[in-house]
């Protein structure tokens, strides 16, 4: 992974993780805004420029691909590249995590 | 009473906010856009009152079937292309909260990238290659009308461009700081 990947993508927006969770199967762009819908419980609603923004930009820089269209959606899946960076960035979040545990005392 | 109606508005490229409260408010008061055309002539038609918000987004390179279609499916609708921005609207009613179209700062600021590489930018070779180099030369190299009637023109040309670049430049970075910040 070069360095221009490590700044721009660890740490991520919000937006940019929960693309890069929902893409380990592969889905188009609208599903993933329903699917991360429900995982917050409608807390997080990912609105369309900010989705398209991050799908073509991810796509890109190599962390998803384009797979093939289905009825005027593209559906994308994650790559290798893209695990990287999602496990990179799922152990920078429970690393803060656990400290944020710690120091409470919870 | 007539049907449709016409205003001429001005907004400049850093005021895209301005233009959706604009056409925010006329659909709130009964008169429904209807489309924009040259020389910004905003067109309307009379509607029944209602709260629709109004979006504008600056990105010309997208690809466009699929930047659409994300659209639609989250419930806006795409009204057109003008100069570079897309228009949407999506009813209040037909909403959880507010919406917009961007649901982070990360990507409000993209599109002032975007604005700025697209829109600004453009206009800084023209200005340094041609207003600027024939401002600078020696009075003395104009002697017939013909060049003097050229020097008025890279004058005009000079103020206009240095109140442009001034302006936005302020604009930009009044919107770069309010973004950064929250």
């Amino acid at each position: 992974m070069d360095a221009h990947i490590r700044k721009v993508y660890v740490p991520m927006t919000e937006t940019g993780f929960y693309i890069l969770l929902c893409l380990q199967k592969e889905a188009h762009g609208y599903s993933i805004v329903q699917q991360v819908e429900q995982l917050t419980g409608g807390e997080i609603r990912i609105s369309p420029g900010t989705l398209y923004g991050s799908l073509s930009k991810m796509e890109k820089d190599g962390l998803i691909r384009f797979l093939r269209e289905e009825e005027k959606r593209k559906i994308y899946s994650i790559t290798d590249l893209g695990r990287q960076v999602l496990e990179l960035e799922t152990k920078r979040i429970e690393r803060l995590y656990r400290n944020m545990r710690e120091v409470q005392g919870v | 009473m007539k049907d449709t109606k016409t205003e001429w508005k001005f907004f400049s490229i850093a005021d895209w906010e301005k233009e959706e409260q604009y056409l925010r408010r006329q659909h709130q008061n009964g008169w429904k856009f209807t489309g924009v055309s040259f020389l910004m002539a905003y067109h309307f038609v009379r509607c029944e009152p209602e709260d629709v918000v109004y979006q504008l987004d600056y990105n010309p390179a997208a690809n466009k079937q699929e930047y659409l279609q994300i659209f639609r499916d989250c419930g806006w609708e795409y009204l057109q292309d003008y100069v570079g921005y897309s228009y949407f609207r999506k009813p209040a009613s037909a909403m959880q909260g507010e919406e917009a179209i961007f649901s982070d700062d990360a990507s409000r600021l993209d599109m002032l990238r975007r604005i700025i590489k697209g829109r600004l930018l453009p206009l800084l070779p023209i200005f340094l290659l041609l207003v600027l180099p024939n401002l600078l030369r020696p009075l003395s190299a104009y002697s017939t009308p013909v060049e003097y009637a050229l020097l008025a023109m890279f004058l005009f040309l000079g103020v206009v461009y240095t109140f442009i670049f001034v302006y936005f430049g302020w604009q930009f970075t009044k919107l770069y700081n309010r973004l950064q910040r929250k």
